[in-house]
């Protein structure tokens, strides 16, 4: 495991046949690695925007997002739905920690987004 | 506040599409109220299938929250991994049952953590760093695709009976 941001995967298929190679690959992982007898370890990416767990496709050339908000040094990984949402006109930048800031002063919107309830 | 364990003994993920979640395939956990906040460190799922069955697992959040969601019994189990832990103030909610099964986002921009594997003699575990911020938060206990987290299968192969363990700690 790295030290850092993140988490870790481990999916250990030692005692069984493993998963197939095309199921493998829709889920994101090195088919190479979760074969019958394989143990595959990964370390996943945490999106500073949303708090999702992302594991890294090994066979992605395109870049990913990062936010330099949440990180004015190297930035942030953010995950592809969130650097999308950034990317739409009026976008506030909240990250996951003003959500549980927010939450726990009692500032956050409880319920159904107004989006649902408002034409 | 102390760590807890959610335990789920043996269930069957159903696979199935985004939506409301058939009775008996998935597992749920919210905080107990609107000020708290609740962190998932670590998922351990267990494969007990007796034959090969490829498993798509996924944490996702609920676009509509569980209604009236069913007290846990045995052989399920959640409570504070230090048993001398300090009761606390608003019990979490863990369910794997409700009057009203809880819809799977499908929204784009709402994590999931997607944790394939065969549950013939497979294991899975993901888990955050140690001392990393950087956890599955749920946030409050009624706010649609962020309060309610549940585990269950995409529609992809056909799920196998599973074991479920989620580490957490409520805020």
């Amino acid at each position: 495991m790295t030290k850092g941001v993140g988490g870790y995967l481990l999916i250990d298929h030692r005692a069984s046949p493993g998963l197939p190679e095309d199921v493998a690959l829709l889920a994101g992982y090195d088919p190479r690695f979760t074969g019958e007898g394989k143990v595959y370890e990964v370390n996943t990416m945490t999106c500073s925007h949303c708090g999702s767990s992302v594991v890294p496709n090994p066979m992605r050339i395109r870049p990913r997002a990062k936010c330099l908000e949440c990180d004015n040094r190297e930035g942030h990984y953010i995950c592809d739905g969130c650097d999308f949402i950034r990317s739409q006109p009026g976008y506030v930048h909240t990250p996951i920690r003003k959500t549980m800031d927010d939450a726990k002063d009692g500032k956050t919107l409880q319920g159904s987004p107004p989006k649902l309830l408002m034409p | 506040m102390s760590k807890r364990i959610f335990q789920v003994s043996s269930f069957t993920p159903l696979q199935q599409a985004d939506g409301v979640l058939a009775a008996g395939s998935f597992a749920g956990l919210k905080p107990g109220a609107s000020t708290d906040i609740l962190k998932i460190g670590k998922v351990l799922l267990q494969g007990q299938a007796s034959s090969s069955a490829v498993t798509a697992t996924m944490l996702a959040r609920s676009s509509t929250l569980a209604i009236t969601p069913t007290a846990l019994g045995l052989p399920n189990s959640d409570g504070p991994a230090n048993i001398a832990a300090t009761a606390v103030t608003n019990a979490p909610v863990p369910f794997v049952a409700a009057a009203t099964a809880p819809n799977r986002s499908p929204a784009v921009g709402i994590p999931r953590l997607n944790l394939t594997f065969n549950a013939f003699g497979g294991i899975i575990q993901w888990q955050t760093n140690p001392g990393s911020e950087e956890e599955w938060v749920a946030v409050g206990n009624t706010t649609t695709s962020n309060s309610e987290t549940v585990l269950s299968s995409a529609n992809v192969g056909t799920a196998g009976l599973i074991g479920a363990d989620i580490f957490y700690e409520i805020l």
